[in-house]
């Protein structure tokens, strides 16, 4: 086994256990209250989950993308949000690694592994449509100032940092950083979603905000090239916090199959069951077999956007279905708010939509094709 | 070559005498086949446990009094204990497995160099040896074992293995040991605090009602408080709900936790792991509750009711007076 | 402060094998995770390390293998770790491979306090602790569930029995071991797994160590497994009640006393 096996084997075992003791028992009540309790976020800021991906010299861990997908499917099994809240970090960290210079890197990096940096493209106007965007970067001598009103974000308002998508004077797309301390900038609105609810998902809106030109990421005009390549980096997390939810659905399932009776027969012993929890079980294979295909793919400098919007294409839409294949399982106690079955579906539905609709992903996928 | 005595050490809190050193006493009396059975008793020069001991009827009590030992550090009892033994060192020595009996012999283990085998089950002679039965891996694997040349073969016993037993004829002699004791410079006990909660611990509780995963209810925990305290017994857990607002630690049965010598044991919603029957062996009666017929906690019961715990519980109280 | 920490790999499943030659339980083969009290202590170190400065030392008598638990452990935090590997140590009982740790101990030089669990969920003895403090003659506290630097050379520590809670004081150097209760491990940080990796892991022979031979492994342990088993479970005769409540109530009531 190499070092880096070792390493990662270490890392998983620690993700599990912080999973089983400090998340899994709370995923419902995370639900109910709509919010993470106090002291969670902090726990996991000390226990360094936000570094994992972060390079050694910034003080992270430098884990590959791999590692940090199947910590998160780990994670995921036992509270989606948390996975997610994680997975908006991590794809925001990967941008500043590709594309930020070294004075924007070392001002902001060391504190990524203490707060959260987020992503931030929507606009009141649209989501992925580049034309839709309002929000205004001015050049003033060696600064940008930028104006605008961003919604949607995942973790808005937990987030500190903020790469902000935004047109310049003559029409190109660029990606700014901008944190909360700055003046001009404020928090908005908070989403009220129907699943992943400890995620914050807010708004922010920025009101002339000064930035000096480092502040600038990657080129100008290189704003629409990040932000697909954001997306690509979020997507192949996503399809790992699909996989983790599948395994908590099929876990759910299995178990009420193995100890729940019709008319004397285990559940599980019934043909009609073991096609759903077959089913279950296949898609997540599936959706993992993706994922790890999108990493894999991403560390060997290979494209692998294609597969990463299959993954969360397929593994959203299949993680909804085995949901509602694991509630028709558990009969009523499927449809009761007392077992997790109802709120995973509620969940893995956001990924239906968020970071790009299915219809998005199904363009995507068609024009990868085609150009092949 | 051995004096060919069982010694016993008695542990006194204060004035109060650990009852598994008078339950070893008794097994001792049980199994010594000839030998004497002695009891070794450091204490202050008040306490006279001694005359407590003797309706135990070991041949001979050792006292080594000195009123350092109303404090006295496990390093200075060990001390003590090895100035009287390392002479003369009998065949065999029973320490209660208790915290203090677990601290102190393997130190006196290690000043005498000879073998400790801690926490057994059982003890029984075959000709000489002491086999010493101990349980390991959270009790899933028994071992005998014996300590075929070095002298004391010692062991530590858990509490509330054996049973004791007062004699009606005793002949004790009472003997006075001679030893100098050593106080320790670099270890101190500043203080002894007496565990308010002097309500009976779930060892000792005559009547238990346990309560298991699948009996976990407001309305189940509501019932079982009020049961027992109709029984005058006490409410106990499995390891699973100690995990709940309503129960700690203090309340849970079985490995790590308390080892039930109870009258009467009612299970409820407990299936019947290892790690929880290990601590229901010496309760007299049991009586179990689960829906499931095949739960493995129905092998270790006296009754068996295939049901709903509610309704029992409720058709329980309804009739108990 | 210099604090030793010793440490011991036990399987990690509860379902065990059983060689039949040595009468011993087959240790290779299954998943050795660190015994959990173990981390207890380590964490005990790593705070004292934190207040007071230092360095925390891992220590462990075992195979190769153990070099997987100790990586663990300087995951959590811990500076280095000492192992002490060799056939010659191998079936020692807990006088033998106490000797062999305080004589490791010594060889590490200088140590203010050596902490351990206050069993291992194995053995389930508990007895390396004092064996090891009585070699060392160092003072001890046992299942202590609190700790505290009283000054720079004291520790005080709250032990509890069953009808009193002692508060004892010690001079370093001196042994603790510790119980569950007396704080929450730390977990493995992603860094500090790295880190581990890179840390040194010193293996010690008998030939490292200033070593009386007759006290070690098998021949320095004078007590010998003979059997082991599985626990024979009492078969019991159940009487099973009637599935009416109110009669299997009465039932039970009429049999009882």
């Amino acid at each position: 086994m190499s070092i880096t096996n070792d390493q990662t084997k270490m890392l998983i075992q620690m993700i599990k256990e912080f999973t089983a003791n400090e998340l899994a028992p709370i995923d419902m009540q995370i639900d109910r209250a709509g919010d993470y309790p106090d002291g969670l976020f902090q726990k996991v800021v000390n226990t360094g989950l936000l570094g994992i991906t972060l390079p050694r010299e910034y003080g992270g861990a430098a884990f590959d993308y791999q590692a940090a997908a199947e910590s998160l499917e780990k994670m995921a099994t036992g509270n989606a949000s948390m996975a997610v809240t994680l997975e908006g970090h991590f794809k925001t960290i990967e941008q500043f690694i590709k594309y930020g210079n070294k004075s924007l890197n070392d001002e902001y990096l060391p504190s990524a592994a203490k707060r959260i940096f987020a992503f931030s493209m929507t606009e009141p106007s649209g989501g992925s449509n580049p034309k839709g965007i309002a929000t205004r970067a001015i050049k003033q001598g060696d600064n940008w100032v930028i104006t605008g009103d961003k919604i949607m974000i995942t973790n808005g308002g937990l987030a500190e940092v903020y790469c902000v998508l935004a047109k310049t004077e003559d029409d190109q797309m660029a990606v700014f950083v901008v944190d909360k301390d700055m003046p001009g900038f404020k928090f908005g609105k908070r989403e009220d979603f129907i699943g992943l609810k400890g995620v914050p998902v807010g708004e922010v809106v920025l009101n002339h905000v000064v930035v000096p030109d480092n502040h600038l990421l990657g080129r100008i005009g290189q704003g629409l090239e990040i932000g697909d390549n954001a997306h690509a980096d979020a997507r192949v997390l996503m399809g790992a916090v699909l996989a983790g939810i599948m395994e908590h659905e099929l876990q759910t399932a299995v178990n009420y199959s193995k100890e729940r009776k019709a008319m004397d027969t285990p559940l599980y012993q019934l043909q009609v069951t073991q096609e759903k929890i077959a089913d279950i079980a296949i898609a997540k294979e599936n959706t993992t077999a993706l994922y790890q295909k999108g990493a894999d793919n991403k560390v060997a400098n290979k494209p692998y956007a294609e597969v990463a919007a299959m993954a969360k294409s397929y593994g959203s839409r299949s993680a909804v279905a085995s949901g509602d294949k694991a509630l028709q399982i558990l009969g009523g106690y499927g449809y009761s708010h007392e077992y997790p079955v109802e709120h995973l579906i509620r969940d893995a539905r956001a990924m239906e939509l968020a970071e790009g609709t299915i219809e998005k992903m199904n363009l995507e996928i068609t024009n990868a094709e085609i150009a092949k | 070559m051995d004096n060919n005595e069982i010694w016993v050490y008695v542990e006194t809190v204060g004035s109060r005498i650990e009852p598994t050193s008078l339950q070893l006493i008794t097994k001792a009396k049980a199994i010594a086949d000839g030998r004497k059975v002695v009891a070794v008793l450091p204490e202050a020069s008040t306490i006279k446990a001694e005359n407590s001991l003797q309706a135990y009827g070991p041949d001979r009590v050792e006292t080594l009094v000195d009123d350092h030992f109303t404090n006295a550090t496990d390093e200075e009892i060990a001390d003590a204990l090895f100035q009287v033994l390392d002479q003369n060192r009998p065949n065999s020595l029973l320490f209660p497995a208790t915290i203090l009996g677990r601290s102190i012999a393997p130190r006196l283990q290690a000043k005498l160099q000879t073998g400790l085998t801690g926490d057994c089950l059982d003890i029984f002679y075959e000709n000489d040896l002491l086999v010493q039965v101990k349980p390991t891996y959270g009790d899933n694997v028994m071992c005998d074992i014996v300590c075929p040349e070095k002298r004391p073969q010692m062991v530590t016993v858990r509490p509330n293995t054996f049973r004791a037993e007062k004699v009606t004829d005793f002949q004790t002699k009472v003997v006075k040991a001679s030893f100098t004791f050593h106080k320790e410079g670099n270890s101190q006990i500043i203080a002894t605090d007496p565990i308010i909660n002097s309500s009976s611990k779930l060892d000792d509780a005559k009547v238990v009602i346990a309560l298991g995963r699948g009996a976990y209810s407001a309305k189940n925990i509501q019932l079982a408080q009020d049961l027992a305290a109709k029984l005058g017994g006490m409410v106990g857990v499995s390891r699973p709900l100690t995990d709940e607002d309503e129960f700690t630690h203090d309340d849970q049965i079985g490995i790590g936790g308390a080892s039930l010598s109870a009258d009467l044991l009612i299970n409820l919603g407990i299936s019947g792991a290892v790690q929880y029957t290990v601590g229901i062996k010496n309760a007299k009666k049991i009586v179990s509750v689960n829906i499931d017929k095949d739960a493995p906690i129905f092998d270790e019961s006296d009754f068996a009711y295939v049901g709903d715990v509610t309704d029992f519980l409720t058709a329980l109280t309804a009739q108990v007076r | 402060m210099k604090i030793v920490v010793g440490i011991k790999q036990v399987p990690e499943t509860d379902s065990v094998k059983i060689d039949p030659n040595t009468n011993n339980l087959v240790r290779s083969g299954i998943q050795g995770i660190i015994n959990p009290f173990d981390k207890n202590a380590i964490e005990a170190a790593l705070q004292l390390r934190d207040q007071a400065g230092g360095e925390v030392i891992l220590l462990s008598m075992g195979p190769d293998s153990y070099t997987t638990s100790l990586r663990d452990g300087m995951a959590m935090g811990a500076d280095r770790a000492v192992l002490v590997s060799s056939r010659a140590f191998g079936g020692a009982d807990t006088l033998a491979t106490g000797y062999t740790l305080a004589k490791a101990i010594e060889a590490i030089g200088d140590v203010d306090l050596v902490l351990f669990g206050r069993q291992s969920v194995d053995a389930d003895t508990g007895q390396v602790g004092p064996i090891v403090a009585e070699f060392l003659q160092f003072p001890q506290v046992t299942f202590a569930e609190t700790l505290e630097l009283d000054s720079e050379k004291t520790l005080v520590a709250k032990r509890q029995l069953d009808s009193a809670v002692q508060d004892i004081k010690l001079t370093l150097p001196a042994v603790v071991t510790v119980r569950k209760e007396l704080n929450t491990p730390r977990y493995e940080t992603p860094v500090n797994i790295k880190e581990s990796f890179e840390k040194p892991i010193t293996i010690w022979t008998e030939a490292d160590l200033n070593l009386d031979l007759a006290k070690i492994g098998q021949a320095g342990s004078p007590t010998k497994v003979t059997k082991v088993y599985a626990p024979t479970k009492d078969v019991k005769k159940t009487v099973t009640l009637s599935p009416d409540p109110a009669q299997a109530v009465s039932e039970l009531l009429s049999q009882l006393d």
